[in-house]
């Protein structure tokens, strides 16, 4: 399994593709808490935007505040994780490398699995970068006459609350790249299939009476980043993510596995 | 002593046998030719040796190892299938690096391979900046990590320029030298009669030969080329011919009678008392390539006929 992971990282770790990856994780931390304030000032909270889930007043002003501008781009990030898992899986399709790989490591579950363990390192670098440039970023907040005297208490907690949280959406997020890469092979396809969902599915299914809103991908991907909503408590959230992703990951293993490499 | 053993392997993808009850002996040891025209099977008998792909029915073991557990002789066995895949925005030693730390072999040993196919100090460029020549240099580098006791090479002259392909084939050649088996396909005999020890010949997922080079040079044999006065001659001398027990062809400019060149005479005189002249009779040797097309077919649309009707037949 090591050496899977070491020849994953080596692809992976291209320094363009990096500082996209990063780039967009600090873009999106950036733009929330910039937009944030003015939103807010212009309603109580709770802006009906595709994608981002803006917090309350109330919300802000308590410790955690700090971190909403995590919570609220949460799905945008789940978006941009989701992307790069796919790509770099479909590279491997796209790029005919699946058949070296495959002759190389016949193991095919332990080269999956390589992939997954070597995305999900540095998912965990992405998610850091994004909690960095949020806590540069979230004074722009205080500008908009909301109090953040809360905001220092229990710091530490705080924000590694928040980055767990938003680690594990991401990693969800980032599985299910991977499964429709593998199953579609192709990249585009998996970004489509993600930024459409994302944008257009669930913003219409709420619109939906009686739609079962509380199980939406994107309603519990952002319920675990955020630390549970009052729609979705953690622990549900939690669950029901865990679950798309063993069932993502169960579906993944049986495509990989079962395939032909014919292409 | 074999390296690859196949038994009734069959693949069939919808109504089409990719693979047609293979049974073949690879010996070990020099290099072994796999042949045949486009779409003849040959890469889903590499494929499946190589457990990219299932057989529909049949067996198959590569280094004495069956290939439903690849794992037990993937280490042994370096592979390029079809064209090189690499990642175009790494440099070739990344992606070297990428390959060895895939199959656990030391970094020291990428730039040893990279130095056997000529791309010593091209190493860090970025593979997309190559030409094909060298993207398939950097694919046999690749197959070379291991230091297999099997090379599986598809078609690794491709694209690769007439001083290119000369410089590969001596590289195969002392690969075989070093103890190895190397097993390189090709579309065109012609690339591979010079190198090859062993030669398997396969068409429509058959094998039409598989025996030593020598066994396969046996084959090929003297012609003599005839062109009669008249054109209304041909199929009348023909037909006489072939009672009289000759092997004729007809062919676009006369008929090809297939006999040792010292037959010419009683050729020339079996004509003339079919009160038939002849104008034009030329003795030749058959080469090897002749042979090929004979046995796997002149053209694509040739191929395409054949395709179609062996498909018929299966329906």
């Amino acid at each position: 399994m090591l050496n899977v992971i070491r020849s994953e990282a080596i692809r992976i770790a291209q320094r363009r593709t990096l500082l996209i990856w990063f780039g967009l994780m600090a873009g999106f931390a950036v733009m929330v808490n910039t937009v944030m304030g003015s939103a807010l000032s212009a309603s109580t909270g709770g802006l009906p935007t595709p994608g981002v889930s803006l917090p309350t007043r109330e919300e802000l002003e308590t410790s955690s505040g700090i971190v909403a501008g995590l919570w609220s781009a949460s799905n945008m990030f789940g978006v941009v994780t989701l992307s790069l898992w796919a790509f770099f899986t479909a590279q491997d399709y796209s790029s005919g490398l699946i058949r070296l790989l495959v002759a190389s490591e016949p193991n095919r579950i332990r080269l999956l699995a390589g992939k997954a363990i070597t995305l999900a390192a540095f998912t965990a670098l992405a998610v850091t970068v994004a909690v960095i440039a949020n806590i540069v970023a979230a004074p722009a907040i205080g500008g908009s006459g909301i109090s953040t005297a809360a905001w220092g208490q229990d710091l530490p907690a705080v924000l590694g609350k928040a980055w767990i949280n938003l680690y594990l959406s991401q990693l969800i997020w980032g599985a299910l790249g991977l499964v429709i890469a593998v199953v579609s092979r192709s990249a585009m396809t998996a970004v489509s299939l993600g930024v459409g969902y994302v944008l257009t599915v669930e913003s219409v299914v709420r619109m939906i009476d009686g739609a079962p809103v509380d199980q939406l991908l994107g309603t519990t991907l952002g319920a675990i980043a955020k630390g549970g909503t009052e729609v979705v408590s953690y622990q549900t959230a939690a669950t029901l993510g865990l679950g798309y992703g063993l069932i993502g990951f169960i579906i993944a293993g049986l495509v990989f596995v079962r395939r032909d490499v014919t292409d | 002593m074999t390296v690859v053993v196949t038994e009734n392997l069959t693949r069939q993808f919808g109504q089409v046998k990719a693979l047609d009850a293979v049974s073949l002996q690879l010996p070990k040891g020099g290099v072994i030719g796999l042949v045949g025209p486009n779409g003849s099977g040959k890469s889903t008998l590499i494929r499946t040796l190589l457990g990219l792909i299932r057989a529909t029915s049949g067996t198959a073991e590569v280094l004495g190892h069956s290939t439903n557990r690849p794992g037990e002789y993937a280490s042994r066995v370096g592979v390029l299938i079809e064209n090189p895949a690499f990642v175009g925005s790494l440099s070739a030693e990344k992606n070297l690096l990428s390959l060895a730390a895939l199959r656990g072999i030391p970094a020291s040993r990428v730039g040893q391979v990279l130095k056997q196919v000529g791309l010593a100090g091209r190493e860090h460029e970025p593979v997309r900046s190559f030409s094909l020549g060298m993207k398939q240099r950097l694919g046999i580098a690749s197959a070379l990590l291991t230091s297999p006791d099997l090379l599986i090479l598809d078609e690794p002259t491709n694209g690769l320029d007439p001083a290119g392909i000369v410089e590969i084939r001596g590289l195969l050649k002392t690969l075989a030298k070093e103890g190895r088996t190397v097993v390189v396909s090709s579309h065109l005999l012609s690339e591979l009669e010079s190198i090859c020890d062993h030669l398997v010949i396969i068409r429509f997922g058959k094998v039409l030969f598989n025996g030593p080079m020598s066994q396969m040079l046996e084959r090929t044999g003297a012609y003599i080329d005839i062109d009669t006065e008249r054109d209304a001659d041909r199929s009348a001398l023909a037909k006489a011919l072939k009672a009289a027990g000759w092997k004729v062809d007809v062919t676009a400019d006369g008929l090809r009678v297939h006999a040792a060149k010292n037959r010419s005479a009683e050729l020339n005189r079996f004509a003339s008392e079919a009160k038939i002249t002849l104008v034009r009779i030329a003795v030749a040797q058959e080469s090897l390539e002749d042979l090929f097309l004979e046995m796997t077919g002149r053209t694509d649309g040739e191929l395409a006929e054949s395709r179609a009707a062996v498909k018929g037949r299966n329906k």
